[in-house]
């Protein structure tokens, strides 16, 4: 799913200095599970942004709602009669749900409380990582289930470079090789000939920005 | 606000007492101006019949749907009072209390700021009385039959103690026959009988039983669910098969470990351990030469064992029996708190087993096979005694059982440092888990001899058939509840809950959300605190009632 | 503000129903007297405190909160009162973000029956939050 992350109370201050009365809105599908801005984060940021304002001697007015997800415009729409009574949005959704908002509410600053950072999976409470690129080629199948461009420091197809070092990457001491992840995990599936074929280097055109797909009609 | 709230206000000055310092009529006549505020009464001894039966009365009257009791503190009388709402037609869970008394009355001598306090606290208690919502309860039914891991004397007597009370049990027992450590020791001094006669009647009992199944050579894969809905899956050999049980009692016994390294030497033909020297005891036939004097040594690894202590002097006396060999004891501490122990040390002595005190440990040398052990006794400080054996038996530490892990982690219980099974309060719940319907019986949580190892085997049949006797169990049904329109399934709850009670369910078809499982809830709200869409409520202890406690915040003194 | 014009905390202590609030019962049974301005919220675990709760006591007007819960590995519900750390924790950050002192939250551990420890740590925070002033974010009356 896609993780965020909470943008530093001064940032978000410093957007909303201007106003009096916003409307801060969670999403209830990713940013949810990775606790940055669902029902809960909504209401903790909104007090937190009324001390704050309290203590500069004035007093911000926030409504709060959360939808199911931010990034659809039929659930987004629902969220007019709120709109009308405010002077901005902040919007606790990933990018994408920043910008649906600010699309379908376009007389109305809509501001970004969090920081999308990368798709990724939890690993253990609170801790999340990131496994995927959105680089638009997978490669997965050839890696038995681990992407090097994320997880190897030069994105390597080929194996590992010469600084592998007990399993571990030269560049970041801390990280573990991917290529030798790879290397164990084809092994156990007795599938070491996928790493002695040769791929050639990557389409980064795979993805355009901004990237589109068009299925046929479902 | 709504408007159908009747509140009813009930003052206790606790036998006139409090009214020394608190005007109660003064905050009865500015209850009684308060709009939803049916009726205030004042009372000397709330906690008398005669009081509650008035109050009950009023409470019917009246017509009052919601009570706020400003008296002593819930830790006292809270089911009290839920009882005479329960008794007036009133849920109970609709009751407030201000503890004017501990809290206020009792503590701060200053009156005027103690009678501020207590109408603070009472006009909180109605804040929060407003919003308390019933809750009901609800009949639901449970498995009755009983999983026991472990077919040891401990798990055999939970068994036989069960088939007796009419529920059905599945024994399993990794090793190919039942008896655990009995199997293996050679006498149950300073009991007469022998561990074979107490196995035999066992195992009668158990093979005539219609309620007891016992599979042998199995293990225990995995289990899902929670108490009153197991579902275990076990395996046999090459067959896996998936059984349901109400409740589970783990009674997987000890292990025993030579601390070769603490001591610096190994064993060999002349320096054996305790379980060696069972064996040895079991077929003294078969020993090539007698040993004629025996050295014990304990308490150097482990001070503390109760187990240790008993296999020692148990097998101190079955050498004087079996083989006659003069016998001395080196020991630190000699742990005799358990049942029989002390006399089984008199026996010792009776029959001519030296103790010897020691502190600082005894250095231990071997040479063409005998034995030469330096030691300085207790009562002769200074003094180095030297004596020689040509057998020395070595304690060995009690260490949990190679499974442990792998249950905790099949059950999700807990393991205290040791890496025992963890008590839910080893003072007052020591045969509990953190689970509901998840019991401990024996050594694999406590450090027990015989008889108070089957008194467990006895106090867990008996938990576990207060559970599923009636087939059926009386639950709070959904004081916590999660909305599944608003459950984003994300696992943070369930990963969360300390004692596993909340399980993934199917809505609508093919959406999964969390549900909370009432039987195995034990209230804490850390899922309520925990769940980043808001999801889940707790009638008893609700985000609004909490922040209603909060108002008047400022108006203090 | 009490009527001589000094300044009296308004301080909310959240009170584990295991641990804290039988000890405050028991400051009471043993008649320790300690400030009357703390006020007790009863919490079935400590681990029921949300960071919300403690942010929105500070709009509500508290000058100090006090979360009290079971000794560390005494919790009857485990982890109860590890994440109530924790979220005190957090709400130290979430304050100092919003211009409030981290010190006005605290999260304290003791046991049913440490009544002089319940009243100590009562009378402490007073103490504490009396040399803080009070809180910047008071609702103005």
């Amino acid at each position: 799913m896609i993780v965020a992350e909470r943008k530093p109370l001064e940032a978000i201050k410093q957007m909303i200095a201007e106003y009096k009365k916003i409307l801060v809105v969670g999403c209830g599908t990713c940013v949810t599970v990775c606790w940055a801005g669902g029902e809960k984060e909504v209401a903790v940021l909104s007090s937190q942004l009324r001390l704050a304002s309290r203590k500069d001697g004035n007093e911000l007015v926030t409504s709060e709602a959360t939808i199911e997800r931010q990034c659809e415009r039929e659930l987004v729409e629902g969220l007019k009669d709120e709109v009308k009574r405010v002077e901005a949005v902040l919007s606790l959704g990933c990018g994408a749900g920043v910008q649906t908002i600010a699309e379908i509410f376009q007389e109305i600053p809509v501001y970004p409380a969090l920081n999308t950072k990368f798709v990724g999976m939890p690993q253990g409470e609170g801790v999340w990582v990131e496994t995927c690129a959105a680089c638009g080629d997978c490669f997965l199948d050839k890696t038995g289930g681990i992407c090097p461009i994320v997880r190897c420091a030069k994105g390597l197809l080929n194996g590992p470079c010469g600084g592998t070092n007990n399993g571990k990457c030269e560049v970041d001491p801390e990280k573990d090789c991917a290529w030798t992840l790879i290397y164990q995990r084809l092994k156990a599936q007795g599938r070491l000939d996928l790493m002695r074929k040769y791929y050639p280097r990557r389409n980064f055109q795979a993805v355009t920005r901004p990237g589109k797909i068009e299925a046929l009609q479902a | 606000m709504d408007n159908s709230l009747r509140l009813g206000v009930f003052l206790c000055d606790c036998g006139n007492t409090m009214s020394k310092t608190i005007d109660f009529s003064a905050i009865k006549a500015k209850l009684e101006r308060l709009d939803d505020i049916e009726y205030v009464a004042i009372s000397h001894d709330l906690c008398l019949i005669k009081a509650q039966e008035a109050m009950q009365k009023d409470i019917r009257d009246r017509g009052i749907n919601r009570v706020v009791v400003a008296a002593c503190s819930p830790e006292l009388h809270e089911h009290t009072f839920m009882n005479v709402l329960q008794r007036a037609g009133v849920n109970p869970h609709l009751l407030s209390m201000a503890n004017i008394r501990e809290q206020c009355f009792w503590t701060h001598p200053h009156k005027e700021k103690a009678a501020e306090k207590a109408m603070v606290q009472i006009v909180l208690a109605i804040n929060r009385a407003r919003l308390l919502e019933p809750v009901e309860k609800a009949e639901i039914p449970v498995n009755q039959d009983v999983l026991i891991v472990g077919g040891g004397i401990v798990g055999t007597e939970a068994a036989i103690e069960l088939s007796h009370l009419n529920l059905k049990t599945t024994l399993i027992e990794k090793e190919a026959a039942l008896g655990g450590k009995l199997n293996l020791f050679a006498s149950l001094y300073p009991l007469q009988i022998t561990p074979e006669e107490v196995l035999a009647s066992k195992l009668k009992q158990v093979t005539e039983s219609p309620n007891i199944d016992v599979l042998t050579s199995a293990e225990l894969i995995d289990v899902r669910g929670q108490a009153g809905n197991f579902v275990a899956r076990i395996k046999r050999g090459d067959e896996e098969f998936v059984r349901n049980f109400g409740a589970v009692i783990l009674a997987t016994g000890y292990d025993a470990q030579f601390a070769s390294q603490l001591y610096g030497f190994e064993t060999s033909t002349s320096i054996v351990t305790l379980s060696q020297l069972e064996e040895m005891l079991k077929s003294p036939a078969e020993i090539k030469k007698i040993p004629r004097n025996v050295g014990f040594i304990t308490d150097v690894s482990d001070e503390h064992s109760r187990i240790s202590t008993l296999s020692a002097l148990r097998n101190a006396l079955g050498v004087k029996e079996k083989f006659g060999s003069e016998v001395c004891i080196l020991c630190k501490n000699l742990k005799v708190d358990g049942a029989g122990l002390e006399k089984l040390y008199h026996d010792c002595r009776n029959r001519g087993v030296i103790f010897l005190k020691f502190d600082k440990p005894p250095k231990i040398s071997e040479e063409d096979g005998e034995i030469h052990i330096q030691v300085e006794d207790v009562l002769m400080p200074g003094e180095q005694m030297a004596l020689s054996c040509d057998l020395l038996v070595v304690e060995e530490m009690v260490i949990p059982p190679s499974d442990s892990e792998t249950l905790r982690s099949i059950l999700d219980i807990g393991l205290d440092p040791q890496g025992f099974y963890q008590d839910n309060n080893i003072h007052l719940y020591p045969t509990f888990s953190n689970r509901e319907g998840i019991f401990f019986a024996g050594n694999c949580h406590a450090d027990l001899d015989l008889i108070r190892a089957l008194t467990e085997a006895s106090n867990v049949a008996l938990s576990a058939y207060r559970l599923l006797a009636q087939g059926r169990v009386t639950i709070e049904a959904e004081n916590v509840m999660i909305d599944p329109s608003k459950c984003r399934f994300c696992l943070t709850c369930i990963r969360a809950c300390p004692h596993n009670a909340i399980r993934e369910v199917q809505v609508d078809h093919e959406k999964r959300v969390a549900q909370i499982v009432d039987l195995a809830c034990q209230g804490c709200g850390i899922c309520t605190a925990v769940c980043p869409a808001k999801a889940i409520r707790f009638k008893d202890w609700s985000d609004d009632q909490i922040l209603a406690e909060l108002e008047l915040v400022g108006a203090y003194l | 503000m009490n009527t001589e014009g000094a300044f009296l905390p308004d301080i909310v202590a959240f009170c584990c129903a295991h641990s804290a609030y039988p000890a405050a019962d028991s400051a009471g049974y043993l008649r320790i007297p300690y400030p009357e301005n703390i006020r007790v919220i009863r919490v079935p675990c400590a681990g029921r405190v949300d960071v919300l709760h403690i942010l929105k006591a500070f709009e509500k007007g508290a000058d100090g909160i006090l979360v009290l819960g079971c000794h560390e590995e005494a919790c009857r519900h485990i982890s109860g009162n590890i994440r109530a750390k924790s979220r005190v924790q957090k709400a130290n950050t979430l304050l100092e973000e919003s211009g409030i002192d981290g010190e006005r939250v605290e999260m304290l551990t003791l046991a049913q029956n440490q009544g002089p420890k319940f009243a100590q740590i009562a009378s402490e925070m007073n103490e504490r939050i009396k040399g803080l002033g009070p809180s910047p974010v008071k609702p103005r009356v």
